[in-house]
C-alpha cells in the first residue's frame, strides 16, 4: 500500500476540504443564479443576481485556486525529496484564504447599495469587474498569498540544474499566477484599456498559468497512477506548456475584437487562438497512450476517471467550444450571449475543477491510509457532475442560439418581452441539470470528506471478478486509432457548431430573418458533440474497468519523481 | 552517441520554439503600443461629460452596482440583461434620466417629456426640446415608450440623482467608442416585421393588449395612481413613510408639514397642488431644493386634481 513518505504532506489535507466546502458555496450560489434566470424578480432586492453571480464566479475562483494549493503542496516534497519549507507560512497561507474568502463573500453585497470603498481612486471594498470582483484590499491579500505560495514551492524544490519538466511547470506557474495578478489591481479609466489588462489575468491565468500548472499536476497524477516513465511524462509537459504558449499569447487577441481595440486584431486573435485547440489535442492523446503504458488495473479509479473527466472536458470545453466562437465572423454573433458561459462552465469546472478533485481522491485515501476505500460513490459522483456539467452546457449553448437570433439578428432588446421568453425552456434546462449537477458534487464532497473514516465493510463489497477471458466488446481495449476515430467526431460536431454560427452572416438569416439553418447546425452540433464526448469517456473507462489483476502480481514502486529528464 | 529516439535532437526543437515564443511576444507588444496612440482616435473618458459629470465619475458608480454583474458592457459581463455599450445612443439621456432613479418601471412619454423640459443638461445635451425631434434623434426611445408593459426586471436601486447624471456621462462615453462594428446592426429594419418573426403568434393579440392598457381609468383614485406612475412620481415618492429623494406620501394628507423655512403648514389641497406645479415654493425640512421638475406644463388641472385624491386615499 502506498503510504505518504513526507509528513507536511498532509499540510495539502486542509486545502482539499477547504476547496470541497466552497465547491458546495459555488454551486448553491449557482442553482440559486439559475432560479434567478427561470424567475428574475426571485430575491430581487434582497439578493440581486449581480451579487449571486460575482458569488459563484469568485468562489468558482477560489476552490479550483485552493485544490491547485492542495494538489502542489501534495506533490511538493515527492518532486523535491523533502519536507516542505516553511510550514508555518503554509498555515497561515491557509487562514489567509479562508479570511479573504470569507470577506469578499461578505463585501460583494454591497454591490446592491452601490458601495465600493473608493479611496486613493481604488475600489477597496468590490470592484464591479467581472472575475475580479474583488476588493483592492482582499486583492493585496490575495497576492500576499500567491508569493507565500510561490516561495513554499522554490524553496522546496531541488537546486535549478536538477529540475525535470514537472518542476519547471510548477516552478513557473506559481511565479507566474502572482505576475499576471498584479495586471489586476489597478483603476483604469479607459474601458478599452481596462478590459485590456482584465484579459491579462483572465486569459493568461486560465490560458497561460493555470494551463501550465494543470498540464504539470496531470503529468505528476499520471506518474503516480501508473507508474509512467517520468521523462515520457516530462517531454509531454514540455510541448504541452510551449503549444499553449505558442498559441494562447497572441491567441488572447481573441478577446480584443470588440472592445475598443483596433481591426487588426481581428485577424490575429482568430488566427491564433484558431491553434489554442493544438496543446489540448496533444494532451489528450497524451492520456491515452500514458493510460495505456501498461495493462494493469486502475487501483484509484476516481482518481482516473476525474483526470480522463478533466482532459477530455479541456478538449470538449475549451478546445472545441472555444473554437467555435473564437472567429471574428462567429464571435461577432456569439460575443455577450449565452454561448459564452457554455464553453466556460464546460472549459473551467471540466478543465481545473475535476483536476482538483482528481487530486483530492488520490491524495485524501494516501493521507487516510485508505487506499483500499470503496469506489463505487466517487464513480458515481462522476458520471453525476460529467453528465450534469455537460447537460448545462447543452442548455446553454441551445439558449444561446436562441439568444442570437432574437437579439443580435433581430436586434430586439427587451430582455423581460422578447429575449428571455424566447429562451424559456434553456433558462428551465440550466437549473435542471445544475440540479443533476448538485447531486453529484454532494456525494463526492461526502465520500472525499469521510473517506477512510466510514464503516470499512462496504469496500469488501467490491471484491475485482477475475476473469481468465479477454474482455471483448464495448470494454475491449481501446486503439489509439479507435482514440483517433473518436477525437475526429468531437471535432464534425464542433464544426457543424462553427459554421451553425458563422451562418448567421447569411442573407437567408440576417436580411431575410429565417433561422432556420443555425437552429438545425445546433439542433446537430451540441447534442451531436456532447453525445460523442459521453460515449467516448464511458468506452475509454469501460476498457479500462474491464483489465484484470493477475494473481500474484506485486504493487509497483512510483518511480523517483525528482529525477533530472535533461 | 548514437540517437536511435531523435531525444539528441530535444535541446535544438526546445531552443527553437523559444525563440517562436519570443517573436510572437514581439508581435504582441507592438500590436499593444498601437492599439492605444492617441492618434487612433479613440474616444477617452476625459473628452466626455454630460452636464458637470465627468464620465470617469459615471465609471466609479458603474462599478460600484457591479451593473456588470447582469448587463454586459462591450459584450463582457452577464448575460441576464441587455448590452449597455450603445444603450445612450439608442434612448438618450432623457429616458436614462427617467429610467434610472426607479428602475423597476418603465419610464412614459410624460416622464421623458418632464425631463427634456426641466433638466436644462439633457435638453443641451440631447440638442432638442420636444418629444418629437428626441424620437426621431433617439428611437430606441420611442420603441421603448410605445412597447411598455408591466414592469421591468431591473430591482430598483439607491441611485441618487448625482449618481443617476453621471452613469449617463459614462454611457455617452461608450456609445461613442470605435466597437468595429459591434454589435452589428440588424439588416432587418422594420420593427414590426421583427417582430412578427420574435412572436409570430403572439404579435397581433399584444399590440391589442397595448391598446386596451391604454384606456384611462375612470376612478379619480385610480386614475391618481396611474398618472403618478406615468408621471415617474414613484422614483422619489413613497407611498409608505420611506423617506426616499422626496417626502413620502404615506398618512401625508391633513398632516402638518414642517418646512425649511422653520414654519409649519397643513397638507390640504391647496398645498399639495402648489406642491405639483411649483415644487420650490415651499420645501418640506430635510430635502432639497430644485430636484423636482415642475409639472405645471405637463399637468391638466384635473389631473393634477386626481393625483391630490390618490395621495388623500394614502391615509
Amino acid at each position: 500500500m502506498i503510504q505518504i513518505q513526507y509528513q507536511t504532506q498532509r499540510l495539502s489535507m486542509r486545502f482539499f476540504i477547504l476547496m470541497l466546502i466552497l465547491f458546495l458555496g459555488q454551486i448553491g450560489f449557482g442553482l440559486l443564479l439559475g432560479l434567478q434566470h427561470t424567475d428574475p424578480t426571485l430575491l430581487a432586492g434582497t439578493l440581486n443576481f449581480n451579487v449571486v453571480r460575482a458569488e459563484h464566479v469568485n468562489l468558482g475562483l477560489l476552490w479550483i485556486l485552493s485544490g491547485f494549493i492542495g494538489a502542489i503542496l501534495f506533490a511538493g516534497p515527492m518532486l523535491s525529496k523533502r519536507e516542505l519549507a516553511s510550514p508555518w507560512l503554509i498555515k497561515f497561507l491557509f487562514y489567509a484564504l479562508v479570511v479573504t474568502v470569507a470577506w469578499n463573500i461578505g463585501t460583494q453585497v454591497l454591490a446592491m447599495t452601490g458601495v465600493a470603498g473608493w479611496w486613493a481612486n481604488q475600489p477597496w471594498l468590490q470592484e464591479g469587474l467581472e472575475y475580479i470582483e474583488a476588493g483592492r484590499a482582499a486583492d493585496v491579500v490575495i497576492l500576499i498569498g500567491f508569493a507565500i505560495l510561490a516561495y513554499v514551492v522554490l524553496r522546496t524544490f531541488p537546486p535549478v540544474r536538477q529540475w525535470n519538466e514537472i518542476h519547471w511547470g510548477l516552478g513557473i506557474g506559481v511565479v507566474a499566477l502572482m505576475v499576471v495578478w498584479v495586471f489586476g489591481l489597478f483603476y483604469v479609466p479607459r474601458i478599452d484599456l481596462q478590459e485590456y489588462f482584465r484579459w491579462f489575468v483572465v486569459h493568461y491565468w486560465v490560458e497561460g498559468v493555470w494551463e501550465v500548472i494543470h498540464i504539470s499536476l496531470v503529468g505528476f497524477l499520471i506518474v503516480v497512477l501508473f507508474k509512467v516513465d517520468v521523462k515520457s511524462v516530462g517531454y509531454a509537459v514540455f510541448w504541452g506548456v510551449t503549444l499553449v504558449w505558442l498559441s494562447g499569447l497572441l491567441g488572447n487577441a481573441h478577446h480584443y475584437f470588440w472592445i475598443g481595440t483596433p481591426e487588426f486584431w481581428q485577424f490575429w486573435g482568430s488566427l491564433f487562438s484558431a491553434m489554442e485547440p493544438l496543446p489540448l489535442i496533444f494532451c489528450f492523446w497524451h492520456i491515452y497512450i500514458d493510460a495505456h503504458q501498461n495493462r494493469k488495473p486502475l487501483e484509484n479509479a476516481p482518481a482516473f476517471y476525474f483526470i480522463l473527466g478533466s482532459v477530455v472536458l479541456e478538449q470538449v470545453g475549451a478546445g472545441i467550444l472555444g473554437f467555435t466562437m473564437t472567429f471574428a465572423l462567429t464571435n461577432v454573433w456569439s460575443h455577450g450571449t449565452w454561448i459564452t458561459p457554455a464553453h466556460g462552465h464546460l472549459a473551467l469546472f471540466g478543465t481545473f475543477g475535476m483536476l482538483g478533485i482528481a487530486a483530492a481522491y488520490y491524495a485524501i485515501p494516501v493521507m487516510r491510509k485508505a487506499t483500499d476505500f470503496d469506489q463505487r460513490l466517487g464513480k458515481l459522483a462522476f458520471w453525476l457532475v460529467f453528465t450534469g456539467i455537460m447537460g448545462v452546457a447543452l442548455a446553454f449553448a441551445i439558449g444561446g442560439t436562441v439568444q442570437m437570433y432574437y437579439y443580435r439578428t433581430l436586434a430586439l432588446d427587451w430582455f423581460g418581452g422578447d429575449v428571455l421568453p424566447a429562451m424559456k425552456l434553456y433558462r428551465i434546462l440550466v437549473p435542471t441539470f445544475g440540479f443533476v449537477f448538485a447531486v453529484g458534487a454532494g456525494i463526492l464532497a461526502y465520500d472525499l470528506l469521510t473517506l477512510g473514516k466510514r464503516n470499512r465493510n462496504a469496500a469488501a463489497v467490491e471484491a475485482p471478478v477475475l476473469s481468465a477471458s479477454p474482455a471483448t466488446g464495448w470494454s475491449r481495449p481501446m486503439t489509439g486509432f479507435e482514440a483517433g476515430i473518436w477525437l475526429m467526431w468531437m471535432w464534425i460536431f464542433g464544426g457543424i457548431i462553427t459554421l451553425g454560427i458563422l451562418s448567421f452572416n447569411l442573407s437567408i438569416v440576417r436580411v431575410q430573418g429565417d433561422p432556420t439553418i443555425p437552429y438545425i447546425m445546433a439542433g446537430v452540433g451540441y447534442p451531436g458533440l456532447l453525445l460523442v464526448t459521453l460515449l467516448f469517456v464511458w468506452r475509454f473507462l469501460a476498457s479500462l474497468e474491464a483489465r484484470v489483476k493477475t494473481a500474484g502480481e506485486t504493487e509497483e514502486p512510483i518511480p523517483d519523481l525528482s529525477v533530472a529528464t535533461a | 552517441m548514437s540517437c536511435p529516439d531523435g531525444s539528441c535532437k530535444e535541446p535544438g526543437k526546445r531552443q527553437r520554439a523559444l525563440i517562436a515564443f519570443g517573436l510572437m511576444m514581439i508581435i504582441f507588444i507592438v500590436l499593444s503600443g498601437f492599439s492605444f496612440l492617441n492618434s487612433r482616435g479613440q474616444v477617452v473618458p476625459g473628452d466626455i461629460s454630460f452636464g458637470s459629470h465627468m464620465a470617469d465619475e459615471g465609471k466609479h458608480v458603474f462599478q460600484a452596482y457591479n451593473c456588470m454583474g447582469c448587463h454586459t458592457m462591450v459584450g463582457n459581463g452577464a448575460y441576464l440583461a441587455p448590452d449597455l455599450t450603445k444603450e445612450y445612443k439608442a434612448a438618450g439621456p432623457a429616458w436614462l434620466a427617467a429610467f434610472l432613479p426607479s428602475a423597476g418601471t418603465w419610464p412614459t412619454e410624460a416622464a421623458i417629456k418632464v425631463q427634456l423640459l426641466n433638466n436644462d443638461d439633457i435638453a443641451e445635451d440631447a440638442g432638442v426640446d420636444n418629444i418629437e425631434d428626441y424620437y426621431k434623434k433617439y428611437p430606441g426611445a420611442k420603441e421603448r415608450v410605445q412597447r411598455r408593459v408591466g414592469t421591468t426586471l431591473m430591482p430598483n436601486l439607491p441611485l441618487s440623482s448625482e449618481e443617476v447624471g453621471q452613469l449617463i456621462a459614462y454611457l455617452k462615453y461608450t456609445s461613442a467608442m470605435n466597437t468595429e462594428g459591434w454589435p452589428p446592426e440588424t439588416k432587418i429594419p422594420d420593427l414590426n416585421k421583427r417582430l412578427s418573426l420574435a412572436h409570430p403568434v403572439a404579435s397581433a393579440a399584444a399590440a391589442g393588449a397595448n391598446q386596451a392598457q391604454a384606456a384611462e381609468p375612470v376612478d379619480p383614485i385610480e386614475l391618481g395612481h396611474q398618472l403618478a406612475t406615468d408621471n415617474g412620481c414613484f422614483a422619489c415618492h413613497a407611498t409608505d413613510n420611506k423617506k426616499m429623494t422626496g417626502p413620502s406620501w404615506g398618512k401625508l394628507y391633513g398632516s402638518q408639514v414642517k418646512l425649511t423655512t422653520g414654519s409649519t403648514v397643513a397638507a390640504d389641497d391647496a398645498y399639495l397642488t402648489e406642491s405639483i406645479l411649483q415644487p420650490n415654493a415651499k420645501i418640506v425640512d430635510g430635502y432639497q431644493t430644485g430636484l423636482m421638475p415642475a409639472y405645471d406644463k405637463l399637468l391638466s388641472k384635473d389631473e393634477v386634481k386626481a393625483i391630490v385624491e390618490y395621495i388623500h386615499s394614502l391615509e
